[in-house]
């Protein structure tokens, strides 16, 4: 026990902490990506989907973080688990928190189009730069749009990607430090709200997608989240397992 | 999503002070009572450790009360979530300095001091380079993240029945329980807020709401705590938890009969960029 030391920790994880740092910035870029309207959208005043930022990331993150958890665990039972097991685990939980992004887009879509009876239309935009359709004569008046149209839903799935690439990265290189699911995935999911925060901050607290003037502040969240996950790695890979702890059993 | 817009300091009968110093006081004393005693084998007093972190809450909800009436755009949980994700870092680091350096009682302090500082950090960030320019943002980061210290370490302390790491990590995180108290102490700190906001807000009914969130967090950590270590511990932090819930909501509601017949208050319109 004596032997554990925070310096010869924060040395020994580097690599860790280096993952940390890109994970939280792939979660940064992720949160600009997702089209959040906040509540204007719940009344489909405006473009996205009608919740907040840290709900829609945190629902995207938590889902990859269980599907990268199911992977880590398969992955992981010929053996700790290298680089090429990394990739194919960040993968799932980036295809996972996509999963769930999307159909939650898909059933906010339907509710918006169906339910509201409003077309899905962009007010930040004259022309869908996806499709070509033109977005300004469905836009209801006194409204800055609504629903999600093809560009905001493609955002979104990138957003989702980027989100759950971040999340199960963090959760592999907890896993790598400490080798305790349970620890390393309550810890990612705090890292994973400070960085999903801090650029909700920046988007103040709604964007279309990567056509929104907004997503031009991108480099400011950026800074932010690498200065935050710099602070949460180096804290987080000083934290033992409890196999460390109690002499390795 | 602040209904009133940017609007300015918020008014307060109680000052931030009083609110730090009952909320950090009460919290450690109480967390300190408790994994003492329990340590002594009077496992009866865990209870203390839930009234701990049910103050802890009410010095979160107040500071979510002051930063959010500036208008953060991004809703109130926001900052509630970056309350526990801050909090719950430092609380884990706490516990586990604690258990690496052998004194598992120096757990609650260092994890307080660390997540002061990264309250900081992440408020400075917030200021400084995302430019809200709150003024008040960098304590009130502080104050939240370490509120949010206070609940996690109250309540996971409260359900173990010891301030250990290896006992909270086997008997909280492994368990699973961590989950319950991560949400139940986020809501005890956003939810007051982000259900009394408005012009007609008032500090007294913001705060007696704080409690009773704080006092639910209490009974379900208590429930939690019946499976795991002594069941007649569990139910008595449970009971005492239900009872703090009941007067304190009774008088919630008897300040939302008060306040609801005060009139209309002007909200003024929706500030550009708001939608």
């Amino acid at each position: 026990m004596s032997d554990i030391t925070i310096v010869g920790m924060l040395m020994d994880n580097l690599p860790s902490i280096i993952g940390i740092i890109i994970g939280g910035i792939c979660i940064a870029v992720g949160v600009h990506f997702v089209p959040v309207g906040g509540a204007p959208a719940a009344m489909a005043q405006a473009t996205g989907i009608g919740t907040g930022t840290v709900q829609l990331a945190a629902g995207s993150g938590l889902t990859g973080l269980l599907a990268a958890g199911y992977m880590y665990m398969t992955l992981s039972a010929a053996g700790t688990p290298g680089i090429t097991e990394i990739v194919l685990i960040c993968a799932t939980g980036a295809v996972g928190a996509m999963i769930m992004i999307t159909v939650t887009m898909l059933v906010g879509n339907w509710v918006y189009i169906y339910g509201v009876g409003v077309p899905p239309a962009s007010a930040k935009r004259d022309y869908d730069p996806i499709t070509g359709d033109p977005q300004a004569p469905y836009v209801a008046p006194g409204t800055v749009g609504q629903g999600i149209p093809t560009v905001c839903f493609v955002s979104g799935a990138i957003g989702g990607l980027l989100g759950g690439l971040g999340g199960s990265l963090i959760y592999c290189m907890l896993m790598w430090v400490n080798g305790d699911p349970a620890i390393s995935s309550i810890f990612a999911i705090g890292v994973f709200l400070v960085n999903a925060v801090l650029p909700s901050y920046n988007i103040q607290g709604t964007i279309e997608g990567f056509h929104d003037p907004k997503f031009k502040r991108l480099p400011k969240a950026i800074l932010a989240c690498f200065i935050a996950s710099l602070l949460c790695g180096i804290i987080a890979v000083t934290i033992p397992s409890v196999a460390m702890l109690t002499g390795g059993s | 999503m602040s209904a009133g817009g940017p609007g300015g300091e918020a008014a307060s009968v109680e000052t931030a002070n009083q609110v730090d110093a009952k909320g950090i006081g009460i919290g450690l004393v109480g967390i300190y009572i408790a994994a003492i005693a329990a340590d002594a084998d009077i496992p009866y007093l865990i209870f203390l450790a839930g009234i701990g972190a049910v103050f802890a809450t009410k010095m979160g909800a107040d500071a979510v009360r002051r930063v959010c009436s500036y208008g953060i755009g991004t809703g109130v949980p926001s900052i509630g979530m970056l309350a526990l994700g801050m909090g719950l870092i430092s609380a884990m680091f706490g516990l586990a300095f604690g258990a690496m350096i052998g004194v598992s009682y120096v757990g609650p302090i260092v994890g307080l001091v660390l997540a002061i500082a990264i309250g900081f950090v992440v408020g400075t960030l917030a200021n400084k380079i995302i430019k809200l320019n709150i003024p008040v943002m960098e304590r009130c980061l502080m104050e939240i993240a370490g509120a949010g210290v206070l609940v996690l370490t109250g309540l996971s302390v409260m359900i173990a029945g010891s301030m250990d790491f290896v006992v909270i990590s086997e008997k909280v995180i492994t368990t699973g329980y961590i989950a319950p108290v991560f949400i139940l102490g986020a809501l005890g700190i956003l939810h007051p807020f982000n259900a009394s906001l408005g012009p007609d807000e008032t500090q007294d009914r913001t705060m007696v709401h704080a409690l009773s969130c704080g006092a639910i967090a209490m009974m379900i950590g208590g429930v939690c705590s019946i499976a795991v270590i002594d069941p007649v511990a569990g139910i008595i932090s449970t009971v005492i938890g239900l009872a703090i819930w009941y007067v304190t909501f009774m008088g919630f509601v008897k300040l939302v009969k008060r306040d609801a017949g005060a009139g209309w208050v002007g909200t003024g319109l929706l500030p550009p960029g708001a939608m």
